[in-house]
């Protein structure tokens, strides 16, 4: 009894310390695959970054009509952008190639199912950074103008307005990377709808003297401007 | 390009009318179906010049009805369409537009001097023409730009940007850079021809060159022409900011354009002035400071991050020590003042945030300037204005060498 205890527990030792020596050398392989990677994506971004510089490239991309690009990127520099994307993406390839060297079974089933999912993160992604952008941009715009037209609200309004485009923009990308599901749907029409609702009650209902009373103080306020001396020109 | 407004058949017309030695341009709406009142007050101005008068052309803006070529009282008279540049609302790229439509075609007769009147037909008179147009065509000026009688709330833009902000970076004392209504020569007309930008220009943001920054730029001989008062539509505060927007957008393009220039401007020049000086009218109507620092203060609760990137941490500081101050106190300081419209000039030209958002969220702070000097001139005598006025041009021209400095070395600025 004791010796089929032992030969069991030797045989299991055996194939657990075979199996992990079999991933040995997948791990250094990963690590060889990330550090070549590291090197060959400092060097590429290097290069990137001299060519861009010398093209001149964010000048460019002023010019060519896409301002907005420099508003966002990191540093506000359309370059900069490019060569981290340039950077990370060597990364990434090198990663998926140490990967790779893994258990081909196991590895390539994993290795299909991710890059099959890959597209949707990068959808994902760039839904949450063109939301974030626009929302951004959108506050900024409405704060402004809500100020120029001399509403006490005005950073209320353009927190809102930055609030509501994040929310869509996650709901999208939440739908993308598949998460939810309905769930999500649901909570997104939810607490849209409600919001929206919620102030149309309010400045039907509840707020319909504060925004008369309001609406009536601009007609007066823009009668005694017309009224004032004043010319801009 | 200037000329694709003008139908080829009302170009032929006008090619029977060469060897004319001036076009008198009236960009007004109301030259619309009125030919012949514009057309009187411009024959009773070339009754005044020794005989025998220039040869003329008039040019009408007439959106309405087909162009073409007609005569009145011994004139011919173009009628073509200038893009409702007249119209209170005309944007400032239709006024643009229609500029370099009247150069144009001002090129093809090959007249001597032009004269372009942007003001409200009812308020020009046969003086406007003779003072815009003799100077080009007998003493050898190239531009003459306006003088007009204004009484102490009026064009209040040009009084804390244009006129001060010119002075300092060009060294020439105009009173209106931006006219609306100017006599030019061939030479300087085909000068600004020259100098206009591709079709792309509109998209890519870059503007046209300004009349007065052209003249300049080239060391045309400049002159003033005193015209009277000028009728103004009220102003629409509703779009304050974009006029203030439409306004300084291009000049500070003009700026960047012409940055090589006006570094090395020194001094400043007097800009010999004929006509002499009217009275000015008297106002009705008193301004109300108190909505104006409203406007203020509430631009500096809600809008100090971003106007942290463009003004330095001192005039953060002056900006809320201002919104904290009782209104009978409320006075920005001329120095403060340039140093203002000098930071947001180097921020339009780095391009710190979008350029629209910047020029827009500028509207309080201008609000603050007017309430300022609303506050500071209620109760004085008209002549002091101009005096005052003079302080503040010499505040913009103390702070050049700051603007020079940060403009050579933008990255050197941190806010």
């Amino acid at each position: 009894m004791w010796e089929q205890i032992q030969q069991a527990l030797s045989q299991s030792t055996t194939r657990v310390l075979s199996g992990v020596a079999g991933l040995l050398p997948g791990i250094a392989a990963l690590i060889l695959a990330l550090l070549i990677s590291i090197v060959v994506a400092r060097l590429a971004a290097g290069l990137v970054r001299r060519s861009l510089l010398r093209f001149h490239f964010d000048e460019r991309v002023f010019d060519w009509g896409y301002p907005s690009v420099a508003e966002w990127a990191p540093g506000k520099s359309p370059t900069l952008l490019a060569v981290r994307v340039v950077f990370w993406t060597i990364i990434f390839i090198g990663f998926a190639i140490g990967f790779s060297a893994f258990d081909l079974t196991l590895t390539s089933a994993l290795v299909l199912r991710f890059f099959e999912y890959l597209p949707h993160v990068v959808a994902a992604i760039v839904v949450l950074a063109l939301g974030g952008l626009i929302a951004r941009f959108a506050a900024r715009s409405v704060l402004i103008e809500a100020v120029n037209m001399n509403l006490q609200y005005a950073r209320l309004l353009s927190v809102g307005v930055r609030w509501l485009i994040m929310v869509l923009a996650v709901a999208m990308a939440l739908e993308h990377l598949r998460i939810g599901g309905g769930i999500i749907r649901l909570a997104f029409g939810i607490l849209f709808g409600g919001i929206v609702l919620a102030l149309a009650l309010a400045v039907g209902l509840g707020s319909k003297e504060l925004v008369s009373r309001s609406l009536e103080r601009e007609a007066s306020r823009a009668a005694e401007q017309s009224e004032e001396p004043v010319r801009h020109l | 390009m200037e000329l694709d407004t003008v139908p080829q058949p009302a170009l032929e017309q006008l090619d029977r009318v060469q060897g004319a030695d001036l076009l008198v341009g009236l960009l007004s709406s109301e030259g619309n179906g009125r030919g012949t009142a514009a057309a009187a007050v411009v024959r009773q101005a070339l009754e005044a010049f020794p005989q025998p008068p220039p040869r003329t052309v008039l040019l009408l803006d007439d959106s309405s009805g087909s162009p073409r070529l007609a005569e009145e009282q011994s004139l011919p008279v173009l009628f073509c369409r200038l893009a409702n540049a007249g119209v209170p609302t005309a944007s400032p790229q239709a006024i643009v537009t229609a500029y370099q439509t009247v150069f144009g075609i001002s090129r093809r007769i090959g007249a001597r001097a032009c004269s372009v009147i942007a003001s409200e037909l009812q308020t020009v008179t046969p003086m406007w023409i003779d003072r815009l147009v003799r100077p080009v065509l007998d003493m050898g000026f190239d531009l003459v730009a306006p003088r007009y009688a204004r009484h102490r709330w009026e064009g209040l833009i040009n009084r804390a940007i244009l006129a001060p902000l010119n002075r300092a970076l060009y060294g020439r004392a105009i009173q209106n850079p931006l006219g609306p209504d100017f006599g030019l020569s061939g030479n300087l007309m085909k000068s600004i021809l020259e100098d206009l930008p591709g079709p792309r220009a509109a998209s890519s943001g870059r503007s046209v060159p300004s009349v007065v920054s052209t003249a300049m730029r080239g060391n045309f001989q400049i002159c003033e022409a005193q015209l009277g008062p000028r009728a103004q539509p009220p102003a629409d505060w509703m779009n304050l900011s974009s006029l203030l927007a439409q306004i300084l957008g291009p000049v500070f393009l003009d700026m960047e354009r012409n940055a090589a220039v006006w570094q090395r401007v020194r001094d400043t020049q007097i800009v010999p002035a004929f006509g002499g000086s009217d009275q000015a009218p008297e106002e009705s109507g008193a301004v109300d400071a108190g909505r104006l620092i409203d406007s203020f203060q509430l631009g500096a609760r809600n809008l100090q991050d971003i106007w942290a990137l463009a003004l330095p941490p001192t005039a953060m500081l002056e900006i809320r020590k201002l919104a904290r101050v009782p209104p009978e106190q409320f006075r920005i300081q001329d120095d403060v003042w340039a140093s203002i419209v000098y930071d947001f000039a180097l921020a339009h030209r780095v391009r710190t945030i979008n350029r629209d958002h910047l020029l827009r969220s500028f509207t309080p702070l201008y609000l603050g300037w007017v309430a300022s000097y609303a506050l500071e001139m209620a109760g004085k005598d008209p002549l002091e204005v101009e005096p005052r006025l003079e302080l503040l041009a010499r505040a913009y021209e103390a702070g050049k060498p700051y603007l020079v400095s940060r403009w050579r070395w933008p990255d050197r600025f941190n806010p």
